[in-house]
């Protein structure tokens, strides 16, 4: 068999294990970045929970996670307000941004990676005009009151979103869901739903118009705990394919189609379960909290940036960093005007962009 | 150990471009495929390397296995093909661009084989000095050396190169045709490099193979092959050949642009308000 290991006047591989060992410390600094990140989403969620306008400390944190670990109810009525405040309001409120930023970022890694277009975003393809279509829908049906309101708007999102991913996909897969077609039917489809929400939007009266903007914001205010679990099951079931898939992710993002293929990548298989998966991402986590811009497109270059291209650790160090991007926005968002909240996907961009910009001005000059 | 292709006929849609195409290449053998644009060269290439589906004919290996069924990833670990440029869209460093390569042998993480693969490949193509570098920084002929890598650390026994010295200057064109021509040697491959320069692949070459409107209609060594018959008929030009260090070489003839060149430059007539104005433009 030919190999080139086996030629040893051109290869002279080297004797001992000294290279090999070298390799593996080839990945420590990513390896490191993301247990650094794990922490400092942890920080930032306690000290997170920790603001609103009811003060609460430290000590209050955990005395409430270790009530409902034991069970032990307080017997003390203000220490039930602070415990119930923390566990139905601010802890809810804080995973929501975590697991939602995770979402839209890794939704975004999968979609620049499938697509090879670092411009591309979770909503590229038309899902954030869809689901404010089927959210707006659902205002106009039910009223713009919250509360029953509530699960109506996100089966609304849902539903649209859906319909609107299956759209692009069937439509692309005409042609062979290539990247360009996906991303133009993707943009003829974010028109028809964009021109759509308008149309609703002009006959709306003041107060059902109202209700349909504050929805395109994007907010965490409205978090509930099974929005929490919902997110929470879908990562850790998408989670791992995508880890397992990061091989592919790479072929196709770097080598591109053709030469993927010749590299043993089923890519059109890879690239359907994918934007499959990242679309569902998208759509479940806008279905709860709206619009939320900026972080799907951006944490994956922030990622990048600091942890390279490989899709193996980008994917989870995105993921992280769009955590942290919207718990810091949203404990922002809730400081600045407070008792008054700021929507977290408008603080999002406040947040990240001079981030951004400081990361790619001083990454250029590290290139020259 | 031969590369079999048995009446080979590839098309898209109702439009047949490969039309029954038979030729076959041996370990260590690099054969050129010659031919005009949209001779079929290129879709040649992507169905033997798996990118293209056939319709009709045989791609076999070693007599016995039978390429166009093989699964992917089998396939990938028997060919390995390098495009006619790497084409970015993020920024990546060389050793992973080249340890795309392993994509078929590792699943999530490479192995320590897998590294011994990228860094041989890398020092047989001299990209070990050029370290971490991006690959978007790299020159053309550099960033080809990564491409041919790559391939390498597929650990291929068949090399497939479309047109890879398309968009190179001469220096990088010889680099990257010298490379190919030693690794099938070397390594003991089965080369095809589609390529347009006919002396080019004359020099390179072992063998060349003549395609035209899907048909092998030339196969042999150059010298053996290179006709002015054989060249008009494929290309439409009027060729003569000479022999240079015993390759084979190939001269187009054009009446009109040798009557051209013979023909003295007319002395311009140029008024000196002209002279004025064009001293002008180039102050």
């Amino acid at each position: 068999m030919s190999s080139i290991q086996t030629d040893p006047t051109l290869v002279g591989t080297p004797a001992g294990g000294g290279r090999p060992r070298r390799q593996r410390d080839r990945y420590a600094y990513q390896n490191t970045a993301i247990a650094l990140g794990l922490v400092a989403v942890l920080v930032t969620a306690i000290i997170g929970v920790q603001i609103g306008t009811s003060g609460a400390t430290f000590v209050n944190v955990l005395e409430t996670f270790w009530g409902k670990i034991t069970g032990v109810v307080p017997t003390d009525r203000a220490v039930l307000q602070v415990q119930t405040v923390i566990w139905e309001l601010r802890v809810p409120r804080v995973l929501l941004a975590i697991f939602g930023g995770a979402a839209l970022a890794v939704a975004g890694t999968l979609f620049q990676g499938l697509l090879r277009n670092p411009l591309v975003s979770p909503y590229t393809l038309g899902i954030a005009p869809a689901a404010a279509f089927g959210a707006s829908l659902a205002i106009v049906i039910f009223g713009a009151t919250a509360g029953s309101a509530t699960i109506s708007l996100v089966i609304g999102a849902l539903l649209f979103s859906f319909l609107n991913t299956a759209l692009v996909l069937s439509l692309a897969s005409t042609r062979n869901l290539n990247p360009t077609s996906l991303i133009l039917v993707g943009i003829a489809l974010s028109q028809l739903f964009g021109a759509l929400t308008a149309c609703i939007q002009y006959f709306a009266e003041d107060e059902i118009l109202a209700a349909i903007v504050r929805w395109t914001w994007g907010s965490v205010n409205n978090s509930a705990w099974y929005q929490v679990l919902v997110l929470l099951v879908l990562l850790g079931i998408t989670f791992p394919y995508i880890r397992f898939r990061s091989g592919a992710l790479n072929a196709i993002a770097f080598a591109g189609d053709d030469s993927a293929k010749t590299l043993g990548v089923a890519v059109s298989r890879v690239r359907l379960e994918s934007i499959a998966i990242a679309a569902t991402l998208t759509a479940v986590t806008i279905a709860f909290t709206g619009i939320i811009g900026f972080v799907g497109l951006v944490a994956p270059h922030i990622a990048r940036l600091v942890v390279g291209s490989n899709h193996r650790f980008l994917t989870t160090f995105s993921a992280i960093i769009g955590a942290l991007l919207l718990v810091v926005s949203d404990a922002v968002g809730r400081l600045v005007i407070s008792p008054g909240v700021i929507p977290v996907g408008i603080i999002d961009a406040l947040v990240g962009a001079p981030i951004f910009l400081y990361l790619i001005l001083t990454r250029q000059k590290a290139i020259e | 150990m031969t590369l079999t292709i048995d009446s080979l006929v590839v098309g898209y849609g109702k439009r047949e471009v490969v039309k029954g195409a038979t030729l076959d290449v041996s370990k260590g053998e690099l054969v050129g495929l010659l031919g005009s644009n949209g001779s079929g060269k290129s879709t040649l290439i992507k169905t033997i390397a798996g990118i293209n589906r056939h319709t009709r004919g045989t791609i076999t290996w070693n007599g016995g296995t039978d390429l166009a069924n093989l699964p992917r990833r089998e396939l990938a670990k028997i060919v390995a093909y390098v495009p006619q440029s790497i084409g970015l869209s993020f920024a990546l460093d060389i050793k992973e661009a080249v340890l795309l390569g392993r994509t078929p042998y590792f699943g999530t993480k490479p192995r320590d084989e897998d590294w011994q693969h990228v860094e041989a490949a890398m020092r047989l193509l001299g990209l070990d000095e050029l370290g971490d570098r991006n690959v978007t920084e790299l020159s053309g002929g550099q960033g080809q050396r990564v491409l041919i890598a790559r391939a390498l650390a597929q650990d291929p026994e068949i090399l497939l190169l479309d047109e890879p010295t398309s968009a190179l200057d001469i220096r990088y064109q010889w680099q990257t045709l010298s490379v190919a021509r030693e690794v099938t040697r070397k390594n003991n491959v089965a080369g095809v490099i589609a390529i347009h320069d006919l002396n080019q692949a004359a020099r390179f070459t072992d063998r060349v193979v003549f395609l035209h409107d899907g048909e092998v209609i030339g196969d042999g060594r150059p010298a053996d092959v290179y006709s002015p018959e054989l060249i008009k008929r494929v290309y439409g030009v009027d060729v003569e050949i000479s022999t240079y260090k015993g390759f084979a070489q190939v001269h187009p003839l054009s009446e009109r642009a040798e009557h051209l060149l013979r023909t003295p430059p007319v002395a311009p007539a140029y008024t000196p308000v002209f002279a004025e104005a064009r001293l002008e433009l180039h102050a």
